[in-house]
């Protein structure tokens, strides 16, 4: 190893980051070289004085503020109430919709949410604001969202199959914050939506068929939309309908 | 029942809460304000926390309350506060003037710290004080592993420009 490459290591070296092979060759260096010995024990000594600055502990008055706390917006009887109310029409619009739908094929409750998802799509390209968070680690992504939204979205890496993941982002889709993950397929770009289903989001109307799902075509765009675990998914893509097919079905398994 | 729960497995992590809010907001009343939003957050979303490291967990909560709120209004912007803490813990086998070198050394890597840039700050805080893995780090933060390297070594070579010389600080003579 030359000090160049020990100079970029040292970090890791020094917090135990290195595998067992270049950390012993790292050694091998440090034994020959007083330079590179030197800025290691800077930066162990370094360690040593921040670790020695005091922690700040939590005061006991914010201890017991939590030790008390409440999520309020989920417990508090008068939205107890609301949430019934709202779920009520959600159902009856639910009732509502089917019985359009019934009397009049053409008539399709998800065909504005569909609309909504391909102008988030477009959107997403043109703006050239795809990501707020760029990673491919499936463990980076998922714990972006937390504290964003209300829920946690299901977040699978498929590179294996050929559909690397690329990132997340925070978008709205009619009106409700959505989890957008962003995956590749050659050139192409797939965005996923995800919100809760249950939640009073616009296709609610079909909780209880688990296994329900829509293709469509729409000016050039291809969207799936299916339901899983309480969830509603949204993937659209300019990619072809029978690859958008194959990542449907490696994410609902 | 969620909220048993959540006493043995977010309270006990409160502490750590804390200090990285503390360093991150450099204000007493802001970290509280943070944690305490944190923990509400925490309650809600714990049905999310799946065999994953609490402390970590509770820490990326934080980090995200922290940015929602204050990143807007440029962090770095905001005045520097900075707490005349004492450290109480006791250094036996210092002599006295030993112990105010000490002291003194303290006070300052406490305020060279405070005056990194956050993206910095915190990462060092994390590693240092909080003793999280890269990988831990790399989610708290949201930033790639790399980056995580990066800014630790930026970080360091700048305390280690402001600081000076370590051994005399360290109390201790120069290492041969």
């Amino acid at each position: 190893m030359t000090c160049h490459e020990v100079g970029r290591l040292l970090d890791a070296y020094v917090d135990n980051e290195l595998d067992p092979a270049q950390s012993a060759s790292l050694q091998e260096h440090l034994a020959s070289c007083v330079g590179c010995s030197r800025r290691v024990a800077d930066r162990e000594s370094l360690g040593r004085l921040i670790r020695s600055v005091p922690y700040y502990e939590a005061p006991d008055r914010l201890r017991a503020h939590i030790a008390t706390a409440r999520p309020r917006t989920r417990y508090t009887p008068s939205l107890l109430a609301w949430a019934a109310a709202l779920t009520l029409a959600v159902s009856l619009g639910g009732v509502a919709a089917v019985r359009m739908v019934r009397a009049r094929p053409s008539v399709d409750v998800t065909a504005s949410v569909a609309e909504a998802v391909i102008s988030s799509h477009v959107r997403s390209l043109m703006a050239d604001h795809l990501f707020d968070v760029r990673s491919s680690d499936q463990h980076m992504v998922k714990p972006w969202f937390l504290g964003k939204v209300d829920f946690s979205p299901p977040v699978d890496d498929l590179s294996s199959i050929g559909f690397p993941l690329v990132g997340g982002r925070l978008d709205y889709i009619a009106g409700r914050p959505a989890a957008a993950l962003v995956y590749q397929r050659r050139q192409h770009t797939i965005n996923l939506f995800i919100w809760p289903e249950a939640a009073g989001a616009p296709a609610s109307g079909r909780q209880g068929q688990p296994d329900k799902e829509d293709v469509r075509s729409t000016r050039g765009f291809q969207t799936r939309h299916w339901e899983r675990g309480g969830m509603s998914f949204w993937a659209v893509s300019d990619l072809n309908d029978a690859e958008l097919g194959q990542f449907e079905r490696a994410l609902r398994h | 029942m969620p909220r048993r729960i959540f006493e043995e497995v977010v309270l006990p992590h409160v502490d750590a809460a804390f200090n990285y809010a503390r360093w991150l907001t450099r204000s007493d009343a802001d970290a509280e304000d943070v944690v305490q939003d944190a923990c509400i957050r925490a309650l809600r979303f714990l049905p999310s926390l799946r065999g994953d490291d609490a402390r970590a967990w509770l820490l990326t909560i934080v980090r995200n309350t922290w940015h929602g709120r204050f990143s807007r209004k440029g962090a770095s912007a905001q005045p520097l506060v900075v707490n005349e803490m004492v450290d109480e813990r006791s250094d036996e086998g210092l002599d006295p003037e030993a112990l105010v070198i000490r002291q003194q050394a303290v006070d300052s890597v406490r305020r060279a710290i405070e005056e990194l840039p956050v993206d910095f700050r915190e990462v060092i805080v994390l590693r240092e004080l909080e003793g999280l893995s890269y990988k831990e780090i790399a989610a708290v933060a949201g930033i790639p592993i790399g980056t995580v390297m990066s800014r630790l070594a930026r970080g360091r070579e700048r305390l280690l420009a402001v600081l000076g010389p370590l051994h005399a600080m360290e109390g201790r003579r120069d290492v041969s």
